[in-house]
């Protein structure tokens, strides 16, 4: 430990000799994460553990504002656009590019960059094109029509519809629309990117060694706000033990997805905690209409009932969670906190299932994947349905065969199963419960279909107005649990914990986080 | 003797041939489909089945696993289908980490082993004895992983001697001392169980070759001990020892991958684990060929030992 501290402290001490005092860099932050990052290229990566990484390196035209926390959603500002304008159809975007930006290979950022971008994760017509991006980015792809240079710094790009939610999507979908220096894939080609990460970002890529770090540095050269932190080493630590013993230990100084048990010991240890209240995402099980008891409605409403979330929260959260009676994300602007729907109410549910002809119980399939720590609530769930005398088999898979199986949407024999999913953007609502959702092409994997519903979801992306817009959704979100189409369970509130030397933190509404505002004491 | 090695050699290529159709044939079997895995839940049929064709998953199963063959053969070992790295020079490196861990657990189970067993075994009943059955019994039944956090607990978190995780320190560059810092608790938790393995194994066959009626002939004539233990007791004891203790090896690469997980040492276990969830097929081969083929060929030192050591198996 001395000696480590001896170099920390030489290096600190050579940084502040050479730098100005308005550059004057913090140190390296060390930050052990549950999970190795997938690949660094944004154009064809998901996964919000590789975000947290890609987020520093790479911007979009748009991006979220994640220096707040107490705001409903990340506010959309000005990142490589300085802004934009949308025709009054809601059809063509005009952005005006960001002078003087350049990609930290040095190559400059303008029209000709980003048309670049689009044809390589969209147009399928150019040699710049990239099948995996577009797989990746299909949420916001497919609704591009056309993307023009107007000058070298204003891009036009026609939208086949209008749709108010389509910045936003952009940044949520499973790949992002972030720029990448167009140089870089000359030089390394399409799939190179994944090792040579080359945005405009606050922080530069240094270097990977699979499974064991990424390093990142401050970009000297950013345009906007420097960052203030010198490195960023990130760690893939999969043992939850092992990060909080990493943690207290001093070898790393944030920890993500610490153990539900032993967040108090460590704050009671003098370390931080970090939560959001808006996150946006919530855990939710979908029902299976194809299933002969699901399709009963008063068995749906018996489920919901029967399960006491407030429970969940409080003694598997340790109240790092929040029982969820609604499907809207807290972290959107449609989210309404006072939403209600099913309370538990265990005598409620029995009375409807003997209505519904299960005086004498019933048996249902709960398909859920065996990973992190969500099986402890699945078993509680069991515990709760089995109360009201509904006997659950839970089915676990482990997780790639988990995935396919929930995105290829639930066969007859299946009554349930789960997930922890969504987006800043209440659009995501879309993609889980729309008629055209359904596997494959969507992942609606309990086949739910309200036409009611589509059409209001369809009114909501053409919707200008905030407030307007917030409404339709809460209107679809009742109609939703009307049907009591899915059970929402639990919202994470995305337990962060610090050493107490990080200074800066904001965990805001999304899944990753702004560390150029960070420092270290 | 090098027709004894010659034939030993070659029965490794079966060995490996029959590992990487049984690795191959597994990996198929079981769900789960990359395409989905590398595009993500949203990507349409058209972009999966383009994938699927792209990486030659559409393919008669024979057919890949003969191009596969015939990369391998040729050296290559292609490129990891979820991170897009060259195979070997993800797996060379990861292979090196793990040995270094598993070496340094083997050296520490062989010193601890061998010296406490024959101690034990020459003073057969007494305190030092009985105890050490009971440590071997405990340790050899103690789950690495729970040992690794007590361990970790203990001269990690309460007296801050040694780092908990990785193999160097991220800060800073240490060199080979912080290599060897970071060494210590996972080659202690590795080595235990096979210490204790070997402790028994070299207590009990010591005590067998003391008993044998060369060695009391030996003694009556008055030959001096140390004379007796190395001429007559411990070379005859060692066949045994030497085979348990290249089994142990086997188990030790076993335990490795477990405790690597515990103390985020950068092995084969993580890459393992990930290749395997990520259906990453070449790396998946790769690693699971390295740790057979170390298997197999520790097995033929431990047999070439063995025959330098007794002629008399050279004709067996």
């Amino acid at each position: 430990m001395a000696l480590r501290a001896g170099l920390l402290a030489a290096s600190a001490l050579a940084i502040a000799a050479t730098l100005p005092v308005s550059a004057r860099a913090a140190g390296t932050l060390i930050w052990g994460m549950p999970a190795e990052t997938d690949i660094l290229d944004p154009h064809a990566t998901g996964g919000w553990s590789t975000y947290q990484v890609t987020y520093q390196i790479f911007e979009g035209l748009a991006k979220e504002d994640l220096t707040k926390a107490d705001v409903a959603s990340p506010p959309l500002v000005p990142g490589l656009a300085t802004s934009w304008d949308i025709s009054p159809d809601g059809t063509v975007y005009t952005f005006k590019l960001r002078p003087g930006v350049k990609f930290h290979d040095g190559t400059a950022f303008d029209a000709a960059a980003v048309k670049f971008n689009f044809e390589r994760f969209w147009d399928e017509s150019s040699p710049n094109f990239y099948k995996k991006a577009k797989a990746f980015v299909i949420a916001y792809t497919k609704w591009i029509k056309a993307v023009e240079i107007v000058d070298p710094m204003t891009v036009k790009v026609t939208l086949k519809a209008a749709n108010y939610q389509w910045l936003r999507q952009g940044l949520q979908s499973y790949g992002q629309p972030l720029m990448v220096s167009p140089e870089a894939v000359k030089k390394y080609g399409n799939d190179g990117i994944a090792l040579h990460p080359i945005g405009t970002g606050p922080f530069r890529f240094v270097q990977r060694d699979q499974g064991v770090k990424t390093v990142i540095e401050r970009n000297p050269d950013y345009w906007g706000t420097p960052a203030k932190l010198d490195r960023i080493i990130i760690r893939p630590l999969q043992d939850p033990a092992t990060r909080v013993n990493a943690l207290e230990n001093g070898e790393v100084q944030i920890i993500s997805t610490p153990p539900w048990d032993e967040i108090q010991r460590l704050v009671d240890a003098g370390f931080k905690l970090s939560t959001s209240p808006n996150v946006p995402y919530i855990n939710f099980i979908h029902l299976n209409f194809k299933n002969p008891a699901i399709a009963d409605i008063r068995v749906r409403k018996a489920i919901n009932m029967a399960i006491d979330r407030e429970g969940i929260a409080k003694e598997i959260y340790r109240s790092t969670g929040r029982a969820e009676y609604g499907m809207l994300s807290p972290g959107t602007d449609a989210y309404d906190p006072k939403f209600a729907s099913y309370k538990y109410d265990p005598d409620g549910a029995k009375k409807l299932l003997a209505e519904a002809g299960f005086a004498n119980g019933l048996k249902l399939t709960f398909e859920l994947a065996q990973y992190g720590t969500g099986e402890i609530v699945e078993t509680w769930i069991q515990r709760d349905l089995k109360k009201v005398g509904i006997d659950v088999e839970l089915k676990k898979y482990e997780w790639i065969t988990y995935m396919g199986k929930w995105a290829g949407g639930m066969g007859p024999d299946v009554a349930m199963n789960t997930i922890g999913w969504g987006m800043s953007t209440p659009a995501w609502i879309d993609i889980v419960s729309r008629c055209d959702s359904a596997p494959p092409g969507g992942i609606n994997s309990g086949w739910y279909c309200n036409k009611e519903v589509d059409k209001l979801l369809d009114a909501a992306i053409l919707e200008r107005d905030t407030a307007k817009m917030k409404d339709i959704y809460q209107k679809a979100n009742r109609l939703i649990m009307d049907d009591a189409a899915f059970v929402p369970t639990i919202d994470d509130l995305q337990p962060i914990v610090l050493s107490p030397k990080v200074k800066g933190f904001v965990n805001p509404p999304e899944d990753w986080f702004d560390l150029s505002i960070v420092s270290l004491d | 003797m090098g027709r004894f090695l010659g034939h030993r050699l070659l029965g490794v290529l079966p060995v490996m041939f029959g590992v990487s159709v049984i690795i191959f044939i597994l990996m198929h079997l079981a769900p789960g489909d990359v395409a989905t895995v590398l595009l993500g839940p949203q990507a349409t049929e058209v972009a999966k089945t383009e994938l699927r064709h792209a990486l030659g998953l559409d393919q008669p199963l024979p057919l890949q696993y003969g191009k596969w063959l015939l990369r391998t053969v040729t050296g290559d070992f292609g490129t990891s289908i979820a991170t897009q790295l060259n195979v070997a020079a993800l797996v060379l490196p990861r292979f090196l980490n793990t040995l270094v861990l598993t070496v340094a657990s083997l050296l520490l189970a062989i010193v601890i082993g061998y010296s406490v067993g024959l101690f034990a075994a020459l003073r057969a009943r007494s305190v030092f004895d009985r105890v050490t059955i009971t440590v071997t019994l405990l340790a050899g039944s103690t789950p690495p992983f729970w040992l690794g956090l007590i361990l970790v607990l203990l001269f990690a978190i309460r007296l801050r001697w040694l780092p908990v995780s990785g193999m160097v320190d991220m800060a800073g560059d240490g060199g080979a001392l912080d290599v060897l810092r970071h060494l210590v608790l996972p080659a202690v938790t590795t080595a235990l169980g096979p210490a204790a393995i070997i402790t028994r194994m070299v207590r009990s066959s010591i005590r067998e070759a003391l008993d044998r009626p060369h060695v009391r002939v030996a003694r009556a004539k008055g030959l001096k001990r140390g004379a007796l233990l190395r001429r007559h007791v411990i070379l005859n004891a060692l066949p045994p020892i030497i085979t348990i203790t290249g089994l142990q090896l086997g188990y030790l690469l076993g335990g490795a991958l477990l405790t690597e997980v515990v103390f985020a040492w950068p092995g084969l276990g993580a890459l393992l684990y990930d290749s395997i969830t990520a259906r990453d097929m070449p790396v998946v081969q790769a690693t699971t060929l390295l740790i057979a083929l170390s298997f197999v060929l520790v097995n033929i030192a431990v047999d070439v030992i063995n025959v330098l050591l007794d002629p008399r198996l050279r004709e067996a």
